[in-house]
């Protein structure tokens, strides 16, 4: 279980999380979505203990992370696959991490083994591909076998038989009774792997729901109809307090409304429809309009800038 | 007995974790992973190496120096060469001659130790596992000490074996009854102990190996190359006499075999407490911006 209150940061002027509060509950899998520079790690690296929030607190398991006794038995983090010495080996660097907890070294096997890394083991992390350095993270992360796992980007530079792997991993984890937190800006992966879900845009939370909740919850209610009488069908559809846009000729997008009234009401007045389709939202979409806000915010900011700084130039000439 | 074994783990156990045997983090259990973080490196062979190469190699050829000048004397005539007994260089000055240059590789050594984990980004793999940084710190700071230690006092002994018969030959061996000898070749382990520990701290500090590097070399021979040549020349001046005498390096080299070579030098035991001090100073700045920082 992760708890965070009112988690923020600052970086000088920037705020980098504003305010989060939250919790990650056990025995399901808690996608953490946002776009890059959402606020994603910065989150994840104060839950850790390696950045000092500017203001509030988070707890793992009831505690500070820097107040567990056994920290790795408590939570495995993927933070940064590049989190390790280029010029140590994979399993070298394993026995490292093992031995401060006292882990003995037929763990350090069995992580390599779980993670694939048996080839790779005994070469230098240096030489490694993302997808190599992402299995030492998870093996790393897996070392003190905890109660809860934080694993940032995970899917990143993997092939697809290693999304796969980590997806059936962090399930199977979950499905133990752990709590598991995995970020990713890239919604369908979530979509697949997460029961829940909290999305972050520009350091704030702006949902923290079911994964099937934020799909219904932010669906486009949306009907296409094609017509040789749209315009007609247009006009009817306005009388009944629907939002209607013309695409191109012919053809309709109908909000507030669903299939069955616009089949109906064709019908009572005798026109044709050439197709009738509820268009379903997807996660991708959801997430989309979730983030919105924030991205438009993001840009306003840049044009602001970049207004100032004109100003600054033509005032210099 | 069954109460025991069906009695749930504790809260420190979830529902199916608790099959890999964890243990608390200890310093001991940091020492020893700083201990394999140390030794699992290459860089740490490529320094180690010659740091022994150094020192055994310049007392050799420091050796041969003192055969030579002896043969020259035995030349010149019996009185001078009883004049001159005991040898022109002292025994302890031909085994610990290239300690200053050990202590530059052993500097890069040091400030590469925690440097390389902030370029890496190995830092917050250290942190992460030991989160109370202060911990995971002195454990790598005690890990350099005692292998700087033993390297130096290994050197010493094989330069000491090396040049023995040379020196015995022209009777100027150490000697070990001579309570100064001994304190000059303890103080060279002392001093290069310091060295890899000032180092490391502004290695902690800077958190960049070329700034650590440059930082060391500048302090440790750079500045003094320049102020015991101007204190050679401005004996008179006396801010520049005491400036000399206060430099890291040159406080710190009185206990050494190379004591005396700026005017007015402190006292050996004095010198290397500034040493000593200064490298407090510097661990205790890199020790607050670890805990007040982010990694």
């Amino acid at each position: 279980m992760i708890e965070a209150r009112g988690l923020t940061k600052k970086y000088g002027a920037k705020t980098a999380v504003d305010g989060v509060t939250f919790t990650v509950q056990p025995g399901q899998v808690t996608g953490f979505l946002g776009p890059n520079g959402a606020g994603k790690s910065t989150t994840m690296r104060m839950i850790v203990g390696l950045d000092r929030p500017t203001a509030g607190t988070v707890t793992v398991n009831g505690k500070p992370y820097a107040a567990h006794r056994r920290p790795l038995a408590e939570v495995g983090a993927l933070l940064d696959a590049k989190a390790v010495h280029t010029g140590r080996t994979a399993r070298n660097h394993l026995l490292a991490m093992a031995a401060t907890h006292g882990i003995p070294t037929k763990r350090v096997d069995e992580v390599i083994d779980l993670t694939g890394l048996q080839p790779v083991a005994s070469k230098r992390v240096g030489g490694f591909s993302l997808g190599m350095g992402q299995r030492l993270g998870i093996a790393a992360a897996l070392l003190g076998d905890p109660r809860t796992l934080i694993l940032d980007e995970p899917v990143n530079g993997l092939d697809p038989e290693g999304v796969l792997w980590v997806r059936n991993i962090a399930r199977f984890l979950a499905s133990e009774g752990r709590t598991v937190f995995l970020s990713s800006h890239l919604m369908s992966e979530v979509a697949l792997t997460a029961d829940h879900v909290l999305v972050i845009g520009k350091g704030r939370i702006l949902a923290d729901a079911p994964v099937s909740e934020i799909l219904d919850g932010a669906e486009r209610k949306l009907v296409r109809v094609r017509s040789p009488q749209a315009t007609e069908l247009a006009e009817l559809l306005k009388g009944q307090n629907a939002q209607v846009d013309d695409i191109e000729p012919g053809l309709l997008e109908v909000r507030g409304s669903n299939a069955a009234a616009v089949g109906e009401l064709a019908a009572s007045s005798k026109i044709v429809l050439h197709e009738l389709t509820p268009v379903a939202s997807t996660l991708e979409e959801a997430y989309m309009s979730l983030t919105a806000d924030s991205v438009e915010y993001q840009s306003e900011d840049i044009a602001a800038h970049a207004g100032t700084r004109s100003d600054l130039e033509g005032s210099k000439a | 007995m069954s109460a025991t074994v069906t009695a749930p783990r504790g809260p420190a156990s979830g529902p199916t974790v608790g099959r890999t045997p964890v243990q608390n983090v200890t310093f001991w259990r940091a020492l020893h992973s700083e201990w394999i973080k140390l030794w699992t490196l290459r860089s740490t062979w490529w320094t180690l190496g010659p740091t022994v190469a150094v020192m055994v190699g310049f007392a050799f050829a420091m050796a041969l120096v003192a055969q030579f000048l002896g043969d020259q004397m035995a030349e010149a005539g019996p009185e001078v060469e009883a004049a001159g007994a005991g040898g022109i260089i002292p025994g302890p000055l031909v085994v610990a001659f290239g300690f200053e240059t050990a202590a530059l590789v052993v500097a890069v050594l040091g400030s590469m130790i925690i440097t390389g984990e902030y370029s890496t980004g190995m830092i917050r793999s250290t942190f992460a596992a030991v989160p109370d940084r202060l911990t995971a710190f002195f454990a790598k700071a005690t890990v350099l000490a005692g292998v700087t230690a033993v390297l130096t006092a290994v050197s010493l002994a094989i330069a000491w074996a090396v040049t023995y018969p040379i020196l015995d030959a022209n009777n100027s061996t150490v000697d070990f009854s001579d309570g100064t000898q001994v304190r000059q070749l303890g103080g060279v382990v002392l001093y290069v102990v310091l060295v890899a520990l000032f180092s490391l701290g502004i290695g902690a500090l800077l958190r960049h190996t070329a700034g650590a590097i440059f930082t060391v070399v500048a302090l440790f021979f750079v500045v003094p190359t320049i102020f015991t040549g101007a204190a050679a020349f401005a004996s008179d001046i006396d801010w520049v006499v005491w400036v000399t005498k206060l430099l890291p390096s040159v406080a710190g080299a009185q206990i050494t075999p190379t004591a005396g070579a700026v005017p007015d030098a402190l006292d050996p035991w004095v010198g290397i407490s500034v040493l000593a001090g200064y490298t407090v100073l510097v661990l205790a700045g890199a020790a607050t911006r670890l805990k007040l920082q982010d990694a």
